[in-house]
């Protein structure tokens, strides 16, 4: 973990000085994360692919502001949040994701795995951004309590407390979907 | 669906926010419970999904190649500006220098007439024709807003 991290340090130093091979790697690294925030606030595969591609183009225009490699993550996720809320700004709509999109996000069509997305995906769509946000940062792999914390502006504390209301009212958005939900996987 | 009241516990359970008391007694209940068996099931299903991380394919290169539109546009955008400023300016010192004597001819002229004053910066414009001082007054105003607009321009695109 150390080392990654020290690794990440020095991806962030040589992108500064636009070397295409670190931001490759960067992309590489950090898309999934940053892809996974996005579809999970806005619900829309295509739109999602974009705002990718926006918020990583805001990172390396901005990446000399990154004095730490420990707060990339965070500072990257911050973004990834701040396109999707212009992006709401500029379109006022929310639209739900097709069945098609989702088959495609995992190239293979199991059907299973991608009803019980769907109804997840309808349910987080009933939360309230931050809920989702909080949810989404929550449960991803590979983001500590502190850098969920950062992101989200509240304390280690707080964040508990509210993961647990949002877990909550997700599983009520959920009710009647159980069996969905616990066929074979 | 029945409820069981150690239900409720469940997300704390799973996100490790139980004391070692509170989870030692929910374990034991749950090896008796179906009701809450079912719903761990069921919240470890939620979590499942929630954990999963979905790709956007391949997308790096795009990136870059967005990314290098961007700032091209961005230096182009920036000349492109500034050319438009100067020639805002001196079209509007040409127009200037067309519409003063006209307006010389009005009772404005006495306002920027400033050989009344004898000391210091107005003494000296005011050895020159109004006509003049109106035309370096005007000029100082212009590249001072100039190089203001430039310099804010270098800022924001840092
Ligand atoms: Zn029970």
């Amino acid at each position: 973990m150390e080392s990654r991290l020290a690794d990440v340090g020095h991806l962030i130093q040589s992108a500064r000085d636009g070397d295409e091979r670190a931001m490759t790697e960067l992309i590489t690294i950090h898309k999934g994360l940053v892809f996974t925030i996005i579809l999970r606030m806005t619900n829309d595969y295509h739109t999602s692919q974009d705002l990718t591609q926006e918020t990583f183009i805001k990172v390396f225009m901005n990446i000399r502001k990154v004095k730490n490699a420990e707060h990339f993550k965070p500072w990257m996720c911050t973004i990834a949040r701040n396109v999707v809320r212009d992006y709401f700004r500029k379109v006022k709509r929310k639209r739900t994701v097709s069945f098609e999109e989702i088959k495609e996000l995992h190239g293979h069509s199991n059907i299973e795995i991608t009803r019980k997305r769907v109804i997840i995906q309808d349910a987080m769509a009933k939360l309230s951004e931050k809920d989702r946000m909080l949810l989404t940062l929550t449960y991803y792999q590979g983001l500590s309590l502190g850098e969920v914390a950062r992101v989200m502006k509240m304390s280690e504390n707080n964040i508990k407390v509210c993961v647990h209301r949002a877990r909550k009212r997700l599983r009520k958005y959920l009710e009647g979907y159980e069996h969905e939900l616990l066929s074979t996987c | 669906m029945n409820s069981c009241q150690h239900a409720e516990k469940i997300v704390d359970y799973r996100l490790n926010q139980l004391t070692e008391e509170e989870k030692a007694v929910f374990e034991a209940h749950l090896k008796s419970c179906e009701i809450c068996q079912h719903e761990l099931q069921v919240e470890m299903a939620i979590e499942n999904e929630l954990s999963a991380e979905l790709d956007p394919g391949f997308i790096e290169n795009r990136i870059k190649a967005r990314l290098q539109l961007r700032q091209a546009r961005d230096v182009r955008s920036f000349w492109l500006y500034a050319f438009r400023m100067a020639v805002y300016g001196v079209t509007a010192t040409i127009v200037s220098m067309i519409l003063l004597p006209v307006l010389l001819k009005f009772p404005l002229s006495s306002v920027l007439d400033l050989s009344k004053y004898s000391s210091g910066l107005a003494g000296l414009l005011g050895q020159l024709a109004p006509f003049n001082a109106f035309v370096v007054i005007f000029g100082f105003c212009y590249i001072a807003v100039f190089f203001a607009s430039m310099y804010t321009l270098t800022q924001i695109r840092r």
